[in-house]
């Protein structure tokens, strides 16, 4: 097991590496542009040649990796161009705007999709299995931005019952909340749903299964005590995959409904070319995702004896 | 008022009065024309009425008593500002204004009031302005607003090294070399009048001086305003934060000279670049107020009967501009070849619903006082591939123009240009980009389209844009002879004779072909119904002086 723990550490470790790399070579393209876009756009070339031989960017590109790791590393992240602000001050508020968001998701929708896929997958083929697939199937095939545009149209718009964007203002309300967790409730649960039903319909037809309900046990306890431990395996990757999603993925949302999150800044900091935030963005996504990954990889092998033991 | 006091005033004025009784210059002509020349505007209205016979109604007053109080929240991008001299978006401009002023405000009817400045009066060849500057005015700080902090503003606008777009804007104020201001260009007389001496006649000064990025600052500012919001406005910043919010509070009651502004604080709220988010907010009673909304919106704010819609025709425009210097819009054949394509009518329809007027690759509107209208191009392919066949390319020419991806109205202009030039041969690829990488390159990029705000004077436009050498001409557009005729329509007060200049200057610009400009657009915002007192202004400046919020 620490063997196993610290082969995925060093892989967790290997790709942040690969990609902290390719990232900076990516960025380091747009370095002439920098002047101007600190300095505005009118500066002459030796006011941007200057700026660049003092803020160190005439310097060899490895010298200015192992700063920039040396620097993520003790906690500096750089300046924002487009904010004027240190990154760290806006990331962490961002981020934690977005976890905020991805808690009310999380909350909503684990336990929406795993019920509603249990009962879909004990009767397979019933008409409440056919009913929930269809609901999910159709819920998850309307991208984000399709359901954000048609639930603020109704609600909004034709009834004025909720707020159409949140956080305009300083006062938080969370009845702003109720319209970007739906849409993203919407979306994501039914292929938690699915997995589960999946997973589930396959254990009910497991010879243990027959044999508890053949022994006699209640139908209830067959379903909870032994269906239900090993059904969860598949799906608990799947819920835990689900927030790099909610973490990084969310930027239409975000956007959509003006919500200062993680995702939104790092459309902004794209948009605006601001090299430190979108780095450190980036960064922060990769350890999310990298980080997410292991978990999920080391869970299931916890859950799964199979792999455990082999 | 009679004659002489009239010919006080300026000497000029009472000629226009003849012209107007004659039917030789309109109305609108008159009013815009004598208020250049130091007539108030009330008196300019009064006098249309006199001499016309017909009530000319100014600005629309609410007709309920305004209340004091409430905070007006706004949405609108909260953009980094440093110098207010460099800003280079009008949004900016409005978040600037409720701290720092103008000397001469351009009201929604597009006539110029006296501002920080109380009245001005020209000398009869144009060349010398008197400014009698607001004697009650002072700065947050506790100083008094004198001529010392005009004159020090304009000599940082005049200095290149400030990089001020003001610097193109007054080129009448230059020394001869053009490398600051002139000795005795604007002069303090005593600590409420200051004189400006010009180059050359200028008519346009006071408008000039309504223009966003000329603001007046301290006579100590330093160049870094939100680290010393120092400012004679109505407003303290107390909140400045880019991409998300600025907050300001008004001054303490007998504090600043206005009677008006009847809210205690105005929040700026940034939305982001989704309109849809903006608009959204603005239904479900988030903000009062939202700076600009797309076309496509139009009828979902009509159909709310809690949201009023605004529309005003102005001089907003956007212009598809080849930069003379990059190959092959280097080759006037070329140039030629993509404006003969050009059906203005269709395109307004195409990509504005037709809300709007033709544009006439000039830059010069029908709304500006001094446009000529000279005879229109029309489509035509045969010319246009004999042209291109002549400039080298017989089999078709290969092109990209560079656009702003939001607001949408840009890039399906860039489209639907994209596909009226291709039956000549020319394929042109419309490469949609960010707007801050769109920013970035503007004045540089070989072909690209650039939005440009309302300018009250067609000479305003034509000064920054298209006058050899300025900072914010964008085509690299250099003749000696179209800057001679401009300098001579901007000191030029008889509408008649300013007209003939004109008409040299619109046919050079447009044969010249350096831009396609589609057309001038109607523009549109949207309020809450309990905002009173708010008027379009056709720069989308916010005048917040007679702007109060009803019970909802």
């Amino acid at each position: 097991m620490v063997i196993f723990l610290a082969k995925r550490a060093a892989y967790m470790v290997l790709t942040m590496i690969a990609v902290s790399i390719l990232l900076i070579l990516l960025l380091e393209v747009n370095v002439g542009t920098l002047p101007t876009r600190v300095l505005g756009p009118y500066i002459t070339q030796e006011q941007a040649a200057h700026w660049l031989e003092a803020e160190g960017y005439n310097r060899p590109i490895y010298v200015r990796y192992f700063e920039w790791i040396g620097d993520m590393l003790s906690g500096d992240f750089g300046e924002s161009t487009r904010f004027r602000e240190p990154v760290s001050d806006i990331l962490w508020d961002r981020l934690g705007n977005t976890g905020i968001l991805a808690f009310f998701v999380f909350a909503i929708m684990v336990p929406l999709s795993l019920g509603l896929g249990i009962l879909s997958g004990m009767k397979e083929g019933s008409r409440m299995d056919r009913s929930i697939s269809f609901l999910s199937v159709v819920t998850t095939s309307v991208p984000e931005f399709a359901s954000a545009v048609l639930l603020s149209t109704i609600f909004v718009f034709a009834l004025g019952w909720l707020e159409g964007t949140v956080g305009s203002g300083s006062a938080f309300n969370w009845t702003q909340m109720i319209l970007p967790v739906s849409v993203l409730v919407l979306y994501g649960f039914g292929y938690i749903a699915r997995m589960m039903r999946a997973s589930m319909a396959e254990v009910m037809q497991s010879p243990y299964i027959r044999t508890a309900v053949l022994k006699g046990l209640p139908y209830r306890r067959v379903i909870l005590r032994h269906a239900l431990r090993n059904a969860l395996i598949a799906p608990f990757t799947v819920i835990i995959l689900q927030i790099n999603w909610l973490l990084s993925g969310v930027i239409v949302v975000e956007f959509f409904f003006s919500y200062d999150g993680f995702g939104a800044l790092l459309l902004e900091a794209a948009q605006n070319t601001d090299i430190d935030l979108i780095q450190a963005c980036a960064m922060v996504a990769v350890v999310v995702a990298v980080g997410t990954q292991t978990i999920a990889d080391i869970g299931y092998t916890y859950l799964n004896p199979r792999i455990r033991f082999t | 008022m009679d004659t002489k006091e009239l010919e006080r005033i300026h000497v000029g004025i009472p000629k226009m009065c003849k012209d107007l009784a004659a039917g030789k210059v309109s109305r609108r002509e008159f009013l815009r024309t004598t208020t250049l020349l130091g007539l108030s505007a009330p008196v300019a209205y009064a006098l249309v009425g006199e001499i016309t016979g017909e009530e000319m109604i100014p600005q629309a007053r609410a007709q309920e008593d305004p209340q004091r109080g409430g905070t007006l929240r706004i949405s609108m991008p909260v953009m980094e500002i440093t110098d207010p001299s460099t800003v280079d978006w009008s949004q900016k401009g409005n978040l600037l204004r409720m701290v720092i002023e103008p000397l001469v405000q351009l009201g929604a009817d597009n006539i110029a009031r006296p501002w920080l400045a109380e009245s001005w009066e020209a000398s009869d060849d144009l060349t010398q302005w008197t400014f009698r500057l607001r004697q009650n005015a002072t700065w947050n700080n506790g100083d008094a607003f004198t001529a010392d902090d005009v004159v020090a503003t304009f000599t940082r606008w005049l200095d290149p090294a400030t990089g001020s777009s003001n610097f193109g804007r007054f080129n009448a104020l230059q020394n001869d070399a053009g490398d600051g201001i002139r000795e005795d260009g604007v002069v303090k007389v005593d600590d409420h009048t200051v004189q400006f001496n010009l180059r050359t006649a200028d008519l346009g000064l006071p408008e000039l001086m309504t223009d966003y990025p000329a603001l007046i600052t301290h006579r100590d500012f330093a160049g870094d305003f939100p680290a010393a919001p120092i400012g004679t406005g109505p407003f303290v910043m107390t909140d400045y934060a880019v991409g998300q919010r600025a907050s300001f509070a008004r001054r303490p009651e007998g504090e600043y000279w206005n009677d008006g502004f009847w809210v205690d604080g105005v929040e700026v709220i940034d939305h982001g670049d989704d309109t849809n988010a903006t608009l959204s907010a603005l239904r479900s009673g988030q903000v009062d107020l939202i700076y600009e909304m797309q076309i496509g919106q139009v009828p979902a704010v009509q159909e709310v009967e809690e949201l009023v819609l605004y529309e005003t025709i102005t001089a907003q425009t956007g212009v598809a501009r080849m930069h003379v210097t990059e190959p092959p819009f280097d080759n006037l054949l070329v140039r030629q070849a993509i404006q003969a394509c050009i059906d203005h009518d269709l395109l307004l329809e195409l990509a504005y619903e037709g809300l709007g007027v033709p544009g006439e690759d000039h830059h010069v509107a029908p709304v500006h006082p001094e446009y000529a209208e000279i005879p229109r191009l029309a489509q035509d392919y045969d010319r246009a591939r004999a042209l291109l066949a002549e400039a080298g390319y017989p089999d078709g020419l290969d092109i990209t123009i560079d656009c702003v991806a939001a607001p949408t109205w840009e890039p399906n202009t860039c489209q639907v240009i994209a596909q009226m030039v291709r039956p000549a041969g020319i394929n042109l690829t419309v490469n949609i980009m960010p707007g801050g990488t769109y920013w970035d390159r503007w004045t540089v990029a070989p072909f690209g389209f650039t939005s440009w705000t309302h300018r009250p004077l067609g000479v305003t436009v034509l000064n920054l844009a298209y006058r050899s050498g300025v900072p914010w001409n964008e085509t690299g557009y250099a003749n000696p002879e179209f800057d001679m005729l401009l300098d001579q329509a901007n000191g030029t007060y008889d509408v008649d004779e300013r007209r003939q200049l004109m008409d040299q200057l619109e046919t050079m610009l447009r044969d010249d072909a350096i831009i396609v400009q589609p057309y001038w657009r109607a523009i549109h915002t949207a309020s809450r119904n309990n905002l009173r007192g708010f008027e379009l202004q056709p720069a989308r400046e916010f005048h917040l002086q007679n702007v109060w919020l009803a019970e909802a």
